[in-house]
């Protein structure tokens, strides 16, 4: 009934951990909200390898890794329980406790150690009409492609920065999809300024480097409009969206589309980690919340354990190295493992966490946030997509003397609706920031408590019934 | 919106949106099928009834709420279609489920 150790998510973290301290011998069991194991990267993988093994060709061939790891996992016979809700984790006189809710019945299970690897998400991108039917994240729209075989009808714009434009750009063109066109927030050359880090991503990893040029030209080669630069984005219809309308250069256009597909960069999915009480501090580079943890991924919570996106934006093979490298150092907690143990089974992990990481510097100072979505200049932009609360209203709040995120609860309703701030949290703290001309670190990030997830009073009151 | 590349005909689910009768995929989120079949509007907010549907496709966003087999407040990312599942749009709040005593 209670595992040594929970593990919360399923992605390259998650499942590399569990592999890890399951080979140890640990008892482990994994919850993940997602109906199969897989994470985002790797979602319905499997299911896609059975059914139609051809397709897998529009991926692309990084997801063979993918498909290795999760055939280790489904070998292992760990305990996993898909389409599971986690909506509270506390640690109180030394138990720790985290609250599961898998079809409609919850559940508290106490285990020694948690394992958080709730991965990455994409940053929110507030501006004037996204909250419209038919605006959606590109991550959103990748889901849909490879759950459900799901591709645009009529060419997309795809609007923002980073490698996952051009990955799924070039998915798309793989599946016959042309995008209508391409608003690329980032910026068109690598600037002078950047060539260190070039220099040293190149010589930690050139293979990745030249991966994201080739998406680059196989885009241009299909001639796929690409527009840099833009300085403003608008999305407008009646009750769904109907047209993109972006500035660049001091002149307006307009494009028709159903199908607006938008991305700033990922984020830690940070939620449950600030719930269970871990001390978070601003990354202003990565312009992001991070757990504060030590050398090992414990966080500032004894018990709970921290490794992948989640902790620090890496990437999915960084991922599944820091899960693997958490896993043995919970072996060796747990008595099962020692240290040679640890160093052998670690030792090509630790090494291949050190390339990334110079690749990562550099895409991290490429792809900024794009400043129009991290502090929306109109002040009739919706930033609370739950409760409407607009960037104007923010503003508003901010001049008659409210200081931080959580005040502002009282003034607006803001982050009170069921997405809990998810969405809203970070721009909000960005927008008090600047009108106080804090630090976001200072200012702070709402207070987040239990439930997490919606969980009823019925089925609160049925725990432990049986 | 959206079209499938492939599909399976053994894997054919039926799933009614409002009044409308949907052939689904087994292994679709409700948020697919919906989308698949060319619906974009799955709920009205409480405050001035605007449509809103799918943005993160991941758990986070929380716009994709629909009300499924009577249950409001369904996340249709992440729920999956079985046969005979009846979805509703979410409109305004959920109602309470205790009848009102006054």
């Amino acid at each position: 009934m209670n595992p040594d150790v929970v593990i919360v998510g399923a992605g390259p973290a998650g499942v590399s951990a569990a592999l890890a301290l399951a080979e140890a011998g640990a008892g482990v069991r994994v919850v993940d909200e997602q109906a199969a194991a897989g994470g985002q990267i790797y979602r319905a993988l499997q299911r896609v390898a059975r059914q139609r093994p051809d397709s897998l060709a529009w991926y692309g061939a990084d997801y063979s890794r993918g498909l290795r790891l999760l055939q280790a996992f489904a070998d292992a016979g760990i305990d996993y329980s898909g389409s599971t809700s986690v909506w509270d984790i506390s640690h109180d006189a030394g138990h720790n406790s985290i609250g599961l809710l898998r079809e409609e019945r919850a559940e508290i299970v106490h285990p020694r150690h948690i394992v958080l690897a709730t991965g990455a998400m994409e940053r929110p991108t507030p501006f004037p009409g996204w909250t419209l039917p038919g605006v959606m994240t590109v991550g959103a729209a990748q889901t849909l492609f490879k759950e459900s075989a799901l591709v645009p009808q009529a060419p997309p714009v795809i609007a923002g920065g980073g490698p996952l434009v051009y990955l799924f750009a070039r998915q798309l063109i793989h599946a016959g999809i042309k995008p209508a066109l391409i608003l690329d927030t980032g910026p068109a050359r690598v600037p002078v300024s950047l060539w260190k880090h070039l220099l040293l991503a190149l010589a930690a990893d050139a293979g990745s480097l030249f991966k994201g040029l080739a998406w680059q030209r196989e885009i241009a080669r299909a001639g796929v409009r690409r527009i840099t630069a833009i300085d403003s984005l608008r999305a407008r219809g009646d009750g769904r969206l109907q047209c993109v309308e972006f500035a660049v250069g001091g002149k307006t256009e307009t494009v028709d589309t159903d199908l607006l597909l938008v991305h700033d960069g990922v984020i830690p999915n940070v939620h449950l980690a600030m719930a269970a009480g871990c001390e978070h501090r601003w990354n202003p580079l990565q312009a992001c919340w991070q757990p504060l943890l030590d050398a090992h991924g414990a966080s500032s919570r004894p018990g709970i354990w921290i490794a992948g996106d989640n902790a620090a934006i890496d990437g999915a093979d960084a991922a599944a190295c820091s899960g693997s490298i958490l896993g043995w150092h919970l072996a060796r907690e747990l008595g099962l493992a020692d240290g040679s143990r640890y160093r052998e089974r670690t030792r090509t992990q630790r090494l291949r966490l050190r390339r990334i990481a110079a690749l990562r510097a550099l895409l991290d100072r490429l792809y900024r946030p794009f400043a129009p979505f991290q502090l929306p200049p109109d002040d009739d932009t919706q930033v609370c997509r739950c409760e409407q609360v607009s960037a104007g209203e923010i503003r508003r709040i901010a001049a008659l003397g409210c200081m931080g995120p959580n005040q502002g609860k009282a003034f607006t309703r803001c982050g009170m609706g069921p997405c809990m701030g998810r969405q809203c949290g970070n721009v909000v703290s960005a927008l008090l920031a600047q009108h106080h001309g804090r630090d976001i670190g200072e200012i702070g990030h709402y207070r987040i408590r239990a439930p997490v997830k919606p969980l009823t009073v019925g089925q609160l009151a049925d725990i432990g019934e049986d | 919106m959206f079209k499938r590349l492939w599909q399976n005909a053994a894997d054919g689910v039926e799933i009614r949106f409002e009044e409308r009768v949907i052939r689904a995929q087994a292994g679709d989120t409700v948020a697919a099928a919906l989308l698949a079949a060319g619906e974009s509007g799955f709920r009205e907010t409480v405050f001035d009834g605007q449509r809103r549907g799918p943005y993160c496709m991941i758990g986070n966003c929380f716009e994709c709420r629909v009300e499924i087999d009577g249950r409001p407040n369904q996340q249709a990312c992440l729920r999956r279609v079985h046969d005979g599942m009846r979805i509703r749009r979410q409109r305004g709040a959920r109602a309470s489920e205790i009848a009102d005593e006054s």
